[in-house]
């Protein structure tokens, strides 16, 4: 796509940063030029097409860790500075990409960094602090910090390497190498509260010996813009797009949980294990109901609050406690539907406190919600129990035989404890929509090569009706592109109303910034580029059709009160990536 | 006849005894949703809300009829 003379720019200006985490040596490459024209998402299952063995153990040498901004990263343009993480998933099996906000995705840009590849594995056992500069890269040992949770751990980070790093960590979930751990990220507040949490990239980290990454973006410069004043006309219409959005105002007001209500009232948010589609404490646990409260409790909380910096949507918050301390930030909604309703806890305070400890955990509030609603089903907490349900997730933090199943994900808990009623996909745990009630994000969830996940893909604002099931994979597929290209672009899913009034602005920008002539598809160029490489990834890996499907039992058992069951065709299933 | 109306995030009223989220309103029989949208002089185009009769997607000239529940919400795309 690159012109000769913007191609050289790019080319002296990134390289990819090969880490052997064995010898502690570091290596500085030209980057390729099949991956210069990737990012993010597309750019790591393209790495990992190249150099990780399909079928290799996912907790094995052969696995690789792999950091990749995305192509838009690097100039504070609104949530657009998102970091992609990947690996083999040791939950899934297959290919995963796990994206965050936060400082990582802007700070290693900073240092011309393309791709972080992460390679190997230590020979002495112990965990290292692995910190990046302008200089290059270097390993000291992280004994200070091991066992701690991610908020006690960042703090002398911080103190030591000073407050204007990034830090990328995981925490003792991590270190105990749980499938349902993730890798944590500085906010712009310098909280580690951004994670990529999905499909256990946290233990791969954690299995190379990397208690955390420190990155010194100050040290390094901003990338090169090919033409700075069409960059600025591009900026300026995207950000306008966005502002004149009505839902930068929903989200800027009530954050993601406004999707309490909506979910509800379709009947898709999972209750009692997803048993149920409507909760009956749903207003309890609702988005107008936190903005009550915390306008009432003020002090440290936050209504709107941005990960990143320059964000205009601030769909993020800080939540207070009944005396307006904060209690976890960000409150979202898929940890209200998955720690909430889905565990029938419908006090906000508490699912916050649950929320707060799973995090310092370094785990994914979505897998480990999961599995204690499974955990529940088996009779290990009464429904609506947070006591119990806190005394859960401390077995994880000890590191119990029953701490580290529930650990596993929901899945596994499943399988030790005999439930059939277990939520996931590809062996991940499905988000806080119902498939049954949200027939669409249910194709994404059977279809999508990263397994449940509502990110490549939801279908809830389609205007169209969610139980007929006819025509769910034509909207699945559209939104799963979509997301895909979001995800190469380094930008978050809620930038794309901004970018979904104005498609133009993508190619705009990306011309600008690199001197290219892409036209105003390249949305949707780059997200089937990125799904057909993490399909062939799975192919060679061992999938099927037959991992292309929903839990059985979501075929049988009608959800209440809509009593829809998954029935979307397995030949449309089969058929969706046809295009 | 009569039907609820959920009004959800922005479409809440204030009022001196709080936030409404929720009304029980009496509608002329065959009122679609169109008409009830006009009557509660809603802020927002319908082409940024999420309508939904009794748990299913709704379309403006869906006939309401007696004891529905109705959701009136800015449409957001995820959580």
């Amino acid at each position: 796509m690159a012109n000769n003379i913007q191609n050289s720019k790019n080319q002296d200006f990134f390289s990819v940063w090969r880490i052997n985490v064995r010898t502690q040596t570091f290596t500085k490459e030209q980057v390729p030029d099949t991956w210069m024209d990737l990012g993010g998402r597309g750019l790591l299952t393209q790495i990992l097409l190249d150099e990780v063995p399909p079928t290799c153990e996912p907790l094995g040498p052969y696995n690789k860790l792999i950091f990749a901004p995305g192509l838009l990263v690097g100039h504070m343009l609104s949530s657009c500075d998102r970091i992609s993480i990947g690996a083999k998933s040791p939950l899934t099996g297959g290919v995963k990409e796990s994206n965050a906000g936060g400082r990582t995705g802007l700070q290693l840009t900073h240092l011309g960094i393309k791709a972080l590849i992460i390679e190997d594995q230590p020979v002495e056992p112990g965990f290292w602090l692995l910190h990046l500069d302008a200089d290059g890269a270097r390993f000291e040992r992280a004994d200070e910090i091991v066992g701690l949770g991610v908020f006690e751990a960042a703090p002398p980070l911080l103190d030591r390497y000073g407050d204007k790093i990034a830090i990328a960590l995981i925490g003792p979930g991590g270190e105990m190498l749980l499938h349902s751990a993730g890798i944590q990220n500085l906010d712009k507040d310098r909280a580690p509260t951004r994670i990529a949490a999905r499909g256990g990239l946290g233990a791969v980290m954690g299995v190379k010996g990397l208690k955390a990454i420190i990155i010194d973006g100050a040290t390094g410069a901003k990338p090169p813009i090919a033409d700075e004043e069409a960059f600025r006309t591009a900026r300026k219409a995207y950000t306008k797009a966005l502002l004149d959005h009505p839902q930068t105002k929903v989200y800027h007001d009530y954050g993601t949980a406004a999707m309490v209500k909506m979910c509800d009232g379709f009947g898709g948010i999972p209750t009692r294990n997803f048993s149920s589609g409507s909760y009956e404490g749903s207003e309890k646990i609702s988005g107008e109901t936190m903005r009550q409260l915390m306008l009432e409790r003020d002090d440290e909380c936050e209504i709107a609050h941005a990960c990143m910096a320059g964000c205009i949507i601030q769909s993020s918050n800080v939540f207070g406690d009944e005396d307006g301390k904060a209690l976890v930030s960000p409150l979202e909604y898929e940890t209200i539907g998955i720690m909430g309703s889905n565990l029938d806890i419908n006090d906000l305070d508490t699912i916050a406190r649950l929320n707060w400890e799973v995090n310092d955990l370094g785990l994914d509030t979505i897998e480990v919600g999961a599995a204690l609603g499974v955990a529940a089903d088996a009779g290990l907490m009464e429904w609506g129990d947070s006591e119990r349900a806190g005394e859960l997730i401390d077995e994880i933090r000890q590191g119990t035989p029953l701490g580290r199943i529930l650990g596993s994900g929901a899945a596994i808990t499943g399988k030790v404890f005999g439930v059939e009623r277990v939520p996931v996909a590809k062996g991940q745990a499905m988000s806080a929509y119902d498939p049954r009630a949200i027939k669409g994000t249910g194709v994404t969830y059977a279809t999508s090569p990263q397994g449940g996940d509502h990110t490549c893909g939801l279908t809830i604002r389609a205007k169209i009706d969610h139980l007929d099931p006819s025509v769910q994979v034509e909207v699945s597929r559209g939104a799963q592109i979509n997301n895909a290209g979001y995800d190469t672009l380094g930008a978050c899913a809620f930038s794309g109303f901004g970018f979904s009034l104005a498609p133009e602005n993508i190619a705009a920008l990306l011309n600008a910034r690199y001197g290219w002539e892409v036209e105003e598809d390249i949305l949707q160029v780059l997200g089937r580029q990125t799904i057909k490489l993490e399909r062939e990834f799975n192919r060679r890996a061992g999938f099927t059709k037959a991992d292309d499907r929903l839990p059985e039992w979501m075929t049988r058992e009608p959800l209440p009160p809509t009593n829809a069951v998954f029935d979307v065709p397995e030949e449309d299933l089969d058929s969706i990536f046809n295009w | 006849m009569q039907v609820t109306v959920h009004l959800h995030t922005i479409l809440q009223r204030e009022t001196p005894d709080g936030t409404i989220g929720r009304l029980e309103m009496s509608l002329p029989d065959e009122s679609t949703l169109a008409e009830l949208i006009e009557h509660l002089e809603i802020p927002l185009s319908p082409d940024h809300m999420i309508l939904a009769v009794n748990r299913r997607m709704a379309e403006l000239d869906q006939v309401l009829k007696d004891g529905d529940t109705v959701n009136l919400m800015p449409a957001i795309s995820g959580g």
